[in-house]
């Protein structure tokens, strides 16, 4: 399917703040209770409609688990927006944000659009962090929040497609030079997708034309 | 994240894609279509989306397969795309597990002899020799490997068919005759099918170039856990290390212009026609220029390990046939690789000279003996494309992996399961680097490798206790055949089928060559009527005497084997140019038809 601009993702947070399970929410609607530990990263991709038009999302899925820190730092390059994902039933995963925030910050674009998301909304009874503490965290830093359920699907569909027109309206204010694919996004090839399918089309997804 | 019916619909849809129209090209080029569509190994399940997001350039995302259980022993892979010299990946990897059983024993439980087969592929020129490689290879080594079935693995009754009449059935029915009489070792005949294999698939791929779009050529090495030990068999240079307690023991050679320079050198010397006149085989010290003609310059011939004199004379500017030295040496000034598979069409980037005739596809097996080895949890086989070996040393290698254990212990009941793939992801991290500018940088500052690199880590434990729990289980089966039971304990070929006989369980197990194809499997006599699949295992469990002489441990095994094996709708063993094309051609249709230009 074409599309008239690729939008590149990156999920962060600690390790079983879930992540995955978001991802998962998002591209497939479903959700698995037990998920393997992300050694790495995982891809997702999912189209979406904003403002009429075809956004592709491309998300990278990241390793919570600290051994692994070095290797998510090289992802944070070349992603348009990143979900901070922390835990509403485990404080410390509140407590370690500040951290992801300095790695994102440090290691990505400075137009990266942040959503930080409190996940697990539907375990209530095991809250530990207040929503007010989320908003409070989020307002300071800049960034858009919200909590979500990855189990219940609730507010998934929202964290990111939300995300994507904050990144549109940043294109249509001319903050993201576009023709930079450092800046994790692409326009859309000219043609349908059987002109970008494996292996003849070069670079993958084409250069220049676009739809918009 | 994908469902496989998304893929197959995909594949369905790319496959129906007209072929490109081709305006300039000759004839042939108008039909001519990859035989095998690129991908990335079977094991990582990847969709088409995948492999484009993991072709990223800037990134260079490092790569694990999401489902780890899909290669055997939990054993580690990562992978990382080049720095931008190809759009592709060039590397291709493959991991089989299969049964070495005898047509005639197939249906009898425990059997056949399991394996396990890793191959690491690194492509230049064109990912088209290694795609071609990862998909055939195996097959290859598989019938190989079947037509001396008689010296690896003697049959259950011996004697009984007149074709191992000579071997002596007397006292034992077990190991002990697993040899001939003048026997050579099973390794002899076990290094004779890796061989012959990579024999086999260059030629093949030599043929299909003919008929296919298929670019370039690879290197190959493939780890073999056969009869209880380790065979690497490797032409290139891809690296095998089998890595001990945090010290490096290599398992292969790498074969570079400079490691084989006499071979090439004499080879030269003894068919100059090969050269055209455009290069010399003999070695200068240095290299002289067009200021030194007349004048004594240093040289030596194929025959000499010294030095001597002689006049510079005109055919002494030619180019030498290696040229460069370690990992920046050329051969014909082009290539940096002299054994392999592929690369039929591959000529100097001077003079046009033909450099296929210098490039072997000779593969060097090396041996471990996994059997008689104390080994431990930490023990592994860590196989790499060149890659990983330019940046990180054999010693560093095993000082990575040891740490990367270490995080992961094998004791750790929840997380110990990651702790191959964590090693394999770090020392593809460590040989990459972090981007720096432009550049990619280690930890050390030093330059990472802007090249493709794959690395598997291989547990060495699994394989022995799989090997040990097998070949108890066969000599049980051997002492059963030999004490002469009752025929309604086991079924043999030759037996007219009943009703009766299709109570035995290991009907029910899949036996042999487990990715031969629905159309192989109706060949057997035992597929008559009833559906093997249908028969209830409490049937099993009802005759403890069957039961106790066959094996369940080993119907585990098998059923492991089958989950990991790469779903392939042809088996596409080939035998001779008539049935590879034909295999070949009934491969196509279920992958996108595509031009590689």
């Amino acid at each position: 399917m074409s599309y008239a601009y690729l939008f590149k993702y990156i999920i962060i947070g600690d390790t079983g703040v879930g992540k995955s399970c978001l991802l998962l929410q998002f591209t497939d609607k479903r959700f698995q209770p037990v998920h393997d530990l992300t050694i790495g990263v995982e891809f997702g991709a999912r189209m979406i409609t904003i403002d009429g038009k075809q956004i592709k999302l491309q998300i990278w899925d990241t390793a919570g688990q600290e051994a692994f820190r070095s290797i998510t730092r090289s992802y944070y390059r070349g992603a348009a927006g990143a979900l901070l994902v922390y835990d509403i039933t485990r404080r410390e995963t509140f407590n370690h944000l500040t951290t992801w925030l300095e790695d994102a910050r440090q290691h990505s674009n400075s137009n990266m659009v942040i959503m930080l998301i409190g996940n697990k909304s539907d375990l209530e009874t095991r809250r530990e962090v207040k929503k007010e503490e989320g908003e409070a965290f989020a307002h300071e830093h800049g960034l858009i929040f919200m909590e979500t359920s990855a189990k219940t699907a609730a507010n998934v569909e929202e964290a990111f497609i939300n995300t994507a027109k904050e990144i549109y309206e940043k294109i249509q204010e001319g903050v993201f030079d576009i023709n930079n694919e450092a800046n994790g996004i692409k326009i859309g090839p000219q043609h349908s997708p059987t002109n970008a399918s494996l292996p003849s089309s070069g670079q993958g997804a084409g250069q220049g034309g676009g739809c918009c | 994240m994908f469902s496989k019916v998304r893929n197959a619909l995909y594949n369905a849809v790319g496959g129906v894609e007209a072929l490109p129209a081709v305006a300039d090209g000759e004839d042939q080029s108008r039909t001519r279509v990859p035989k095998f569509p690129y991908a990335r190994p079977h094991f990582l399940l990847f969709q088409q989306d995948e492999v484009q997001v993991s072709a990223d350039h800037q990134i260079r995302p490092i790569i694990v397969p999401r489902d780890i259980s899909k290669i055997p022993w939990l054993s580690g892979y990562a992978e990382t795309v080049n720095a931008g010299k190809s759009t592709w990946n060039e590397d291709q990897a493959c991991v089989q597990q299969r049964i070495l059983v005898r047509e005639s024993e197939k249906h009898i439980q425990g059997a056949g002899m399991p394996y396990t087969y890793f191959a690491l592929f690194d492509g230049h020129a064109g990912y088209g020799a290694a795609v071609a490689a990862a998909n055939q290879l195996h097959n290859i080594v598989h019938k190989k490997l079947m037509d001396v079935i008689d010296h690896v693995l003697p049959p259950l009754e011996l004697g009984n068919n007149g074709v191992h009449g000579h071997m002596e059935a007397s006292t034992h029915r077990g190991m002990a005759l697993w040899f001939p009489e003048k026997a050579l070792p099973v390794d002899a005949f076990i290094t004779g099918a890796l061989e012959l294999a990579f024999n086999e698939m260059d030629a093949q791929i030599g043929e299909d170039k003919k008929k296919y779009v298929m670019k370039g050529g690879c290197t190959c090495v493939v780890a073999l856990f056969i009869a209880g030990k380790l065979y690497v068999a490797n032409a290139g240079d891809s690296r095998a290390v089998r890595c001990s307690l945090g010290k490096p023991y290599p398992m292969s050679n790498d074969f570079t212009p400079s490691t084989e320079r006499r071979r090439l050198q004499q080879l030269a010397a003894h068919k100059p026609e090969l050269l055209s006149d455009n290069f010399t085989h003999l070695e200068y010290n240095p290299r002289p220029g067009r200021a030194l003609m007349g004048r004594k310059i240093l040289y030596r011939d194929v025959f000499m390990t010294g030095w001597a004199y002689k006049t510079c004379a005109p055919e002494d500017l030619r180019t030498p046939v290696v040229t460069g030295e370690g990992k920046r040496s050329r051969l014909l000034a082009t290539i940096g690789v002299t054994r392999g598979l592929g690369d039929h069409e591959l000529r100097s980037i001077i003079h046009n000279t033909p450099i296929k005739p210098f490039l072997s596809s000779h593969a060097e097996v090396k041996i471990y003996n996994i059997e008689a080895q104390k080994i431990n949890e930490s023990d592994v086989l860590v196989m790499g494309t060149d890659g990983l070996w330019d940046v990180t040393s054999n010693e560093r290698t095993a000082e990575i992996v040891q740490h990367s254990l270490q995080n992961f212990p094998f004791g750790d009941k929840a997380n110990a399961k990651y702790r191959f793939t964590s090693a394999a992801q770090d020392l593809v991290m460590h040989s990459r680097g972090k981007p720096e500018g432009h550049n990619w940088q280690t930890t050390g500052g030093a330059p990472g490798t802007i090249d493709d690199i794959s690395v598997f880590v291989i547990p060495l434990t699994p394989y022995k206790s799989e090997w040990e729990a097998w070949k108890q289980k066969n000599e049980e089966l051997r002492q059963i055949k030999s004490a002469k039971l009752p025929t309604s304990s086991i079924i043999t070929s030759e037996e007219p089928r009943t009703d009766m006989d299709l109570q035995f369980p290991a009907d029910s197990l899949p036996t042999g060559n487990q990715t031969t194809g629905p159309s192989d499997r109706t060949t057997t006599p035992l597929q008559n009527g009833t559906s093997s699949s249908s028969i209830p295992i409490e049937v099993f469990v009802s005759q403890p005497d069957v039961a106790n002489a066959l094996d369940l441990r080993l119907a585990e095994i098998s059923l492991d084997a089958e989950e990991v094996l790469a779903p392939e709708p042809e088996d596409t063993i080939v035998s001779n140019g008539e049935s590879s094309a034909a295999t070949g051609d009934n491969a196509d249709p279920t992958s996108p038809n595509y031009c590689e230009r």
